[in-house]
């Protein structure tokens, strides 16, 4: 179960995620991330709420990097918490990708 | 699946990470048995099977696919760039960093790999 919600915020497209990023929820997250980056020129993936991630929901998210570096477009993942912080680290997702504790707006 | 791990823990007390980590071991599996393992279409394909031990939690994951080690997956090269960064093997990492080494044994057509959680 995944919740996503976009919200503008001074020229960032924030995507909010609630829930589980997982084999069931990968496609819906990488299809938003990805909206998002196709339309806005800056876009902030808000983690606070994602309490459950596995490879599925990473490789939507490096999806979505790739995609943003495309378009020569920011993105940045914000405000991972618990154990999901933990997976992103042990992923080595800091290598590849702008990770942030907080919101950059 | 996730429901039986909560009720799992729940029933033998044991807390959030514990589960997040079965969780995703579990679930790891489970994906690769069906993407990779040939097993998607198939009935009754994969079982698995926990225990509460004497300060650790046993788990067994076991399927009908094609003989395949798991533990024999290189770990995947995460210091690359976006762009040369391969995504195999990732969810095997994270089954190793959760629930520490893996044991195999291939027996009467099924895989079954062990493991092994401290609490």
């Amino acid at each position: 179960m995944i919740q996503i919600a976009e919200q503008i915020r001074s020229g960032w497209c924030v995507v909010e995620i609630r829930g589980r990023a997982d084999a069931e929820t990968a496609e819906e997250l990488e299809r938003a991330l990805r909206s998002a980056i196709g339309q806005h020129p800056k876009v902030a993936a808000d983690f606070v709420a994602v309490d459950y991630i596995s490879s599925a929901g990473l490789r939507a998210v490096l999806q979505a990097g790739r995609a943003a570096q495309e378009r020569q477009a920011e993105f940045t993942v914000c405000r991972v918490r618990g154990p999901v912080k933990k997976v992103f680290e042990v992923s080595g997702m800091h290598h590849v990708l702008r990770i942030e504790e907080d919101l950059p707006c | 699946m996730a429901e039986e791990v909560a009720w799992f823990c729940e029933e033998n007390d044991l807390d959030a990470e514990v589960e997040f980590d079965l969780n995703l071991a579990m679930e790891e599996l489970f994906t690769n048995a069906l993407r990779h393992g040939g097993c998607e279409g198939m009935k009754e394909a994969v079982q698995i099977r926990l225990e509460r031990g004497e300060g650790r939690v046993e788990a067994q994951f076991s399927d009908r696919g094609p003989e395949f080690n798991p533990a024999t997956v290189p770990p995947p090269k995460l210091e690359l760039s976006l762009a040369d960064r391969t995504l195999g093997g990732l969810g095997l990492h994270l089954v190793r960093r959760a629930m520490g080494d893996l044991a195999y044994c291939r027996s009467e057509g099924w895989n079954h790999v062990s493991m092994r959680r401290p609490v």
